[in-house]
């Protein structure tokens, strides 16, 4: 489980500083993102697994992306950014892909495959599928942003 | 555009109270400047409770007290001495360009060193002028970390060495045909089917070619780098701070653009013939 942990973290940093260079950072930024991002997805790694806590996907993402957005609001003022520079690429690698990707796929078999049976098959994939995405994004947004609001005082003077 | 005419109810700070600065610089001075600001500073990915604190303590240092209205296409914002015997209106369509954190974070560093003394309006309009020509990233480099950290999240999701190399392929084509074509000012949404497409084709080679054990991850993957989650993030950073317009719009064009992604890669698989399940 530990080779399992590290690796979850070292995947997630590498995503964040990724994301993060798409959304132009200051260089600086570049390593608190990793920091962030692998600090918040092992967190999100270890409170779903059975031995630790067994959190259901939504509650870990939530709790883990409550801890980015505490931890990008801390970091801001170190790395003279605004909270949301660090928040935003650190919390992309929690995004729920294949969740999303497999609502789609299975929104197509829906409209590509005839027959009642195939269509209640797919149509049950294609909302389990897309609820749980649609949770795991509003379990972000909502534990991520929280901190920047609570910590305004910090968060909008980091670039002071 | 710019318009002159008289303002309505506007809270004026204390700082404005007291300051005598308005005397100093023309209201029409400091109104197109703090359009202009507002209009970059939205356009590179800021929220709205960002903009408006910037902005507000940037006309308190100046003397004057401002009221706007932050639309997604436009910045209507009026500044007024505190004594409400001048006022000057301007609007500003919000620049489209890229998101940028680095412009983000330096236009909030320039209202800081203005508010607290260290800069003169004259300098903090060079700066100005300095900050909104700064060259992006290389986009190169960009280029490669967005493949990396597209792989990376292949591999996050369980996929093998297989499907992280196909998905680094499929993003390292699809992200170069993004730039390529947003540099050529393509619509946006255009854009988005068109790379989605490409990078769900590429990505479904692991599965036409037999590659590796976990090809539903690779052509999963191979699109993620498209998904706007920064509007997704700031839209509901606006519906915390009230500003249910914005937030609305916000989500709005990022459903829209995630619309996208998903009819290029239906696209994709439909082409590819991909069974799903």
């Amino acid at each position: 489980m530990l080779s399992e942990f590290f690796q979850d973290a070292l995947f997630a940093a590498i995503a964040a500083i990724g994301f993060a260079a798409i959304s132009n950072p200051p260089r600086r930024a570049y390593l608190y993102c990793a920091i962030i991002a692998a600090a918040g997805h092992s967190a999100r790694f270890l409170l779903m697994r059975p031995e630790v806590m067994g959190l259901h996907i939504i509650l870990a993402t939530a709790a883990a992306s409550l801890l980015v957005g505490v931890l990008a609001v801390l970091f801001s003022p170190v790395v003279k950014a605004p909270a949301e520079t660090c928040l935003f690429p650190s919390l992309l690698p929690m995004i729920p892909g294949i969740y999303a990707y497999r609502t789609v796929g299975a929104l197509v078999m829906c409209l590509y495959r005839s027959g009642e049976e195939c269509f209640r098959h797919y149509f049950y994939l294609f909302a389990s599928n897309g609820l749980t995405c649609a949770f795991i994004l509003l379990a972000m947004v909502v534990g991520a942003t929280i901190p920047i609001f609570l910590l305004k005082k910090i968060s909008f003077q980091a670039t002071r | 555009m710019t318009t002159l005419m008289t303002t309505e109810a506007g809270r004026v700070t204390p700082e404005a109270e007291a300051g005598c600065a308005a005397d100093c610089y023309p209201l029409k001075n400091v109104g197109e400047f703090l359009s202009e600001y507002s209009a970059w500073l939205l356009g590179c990915g800021a929220t709205c409770i960002r903009l408006e604190r910037n902005v507000r303590r940037m006309a308190a240092a100046l003397g004057c007290g401002v009221v706007m209205t932050i639309l997604p296409r436009h910045v209507h914002l009026t500044v007024f001495k505190p004594d409400h015997s001048e006022s000057y209106t301007c609007i500003a369509d919000t620049r489209e360009i890229p998101i940028s954190f680095n412009i983000n974070t330096r236009l909030s560093r320039l209202s800081w060193a203005l508010a607290d003394g260290k800069i003169d309006f004259t300098e903090a309009r060079e700066r100005f002028a300095g900050i909104i020509s700064s060259p992006p990233e290389d986009r190169r480099l960009v280029l490669l970390l967005a493949s990396l950290a597209n792989g990376a999240f292949c591999r996050l999701f369980g996929g093998d060495w297989a499907a992280v190399g196909v998905v680094v392929a499929a993003t390292m084509a699809g992200f170069y045909i993004r730039q390529l074509l947003c540099g050529r000012k393509m619509d946006l949404r255009v854009v988005f089917i068109i790379c989605a497409f490409v990078s769900s084709v590429i990505g479904a080679s692991a599965s036409l070619f037999g590659l590796g054990t976990t090809p539903e991850i690779a052509v999963g993957t191979s699109v993620l780098y498209l998904v706007p989650g920064i509007p997704f993030l700031n839209s509901f950073s606006d519906l915390l701070a009230g500003h249910y317009i914005c937030a609305f719009c916000r989500m709005t064009h990022a459903v829209i653009l995630t619309c996208c992604l998903s009819l290029g890669l239906c696209g994709g698989l439909l082409l590819m013939d991909i069974g799903m399940f």
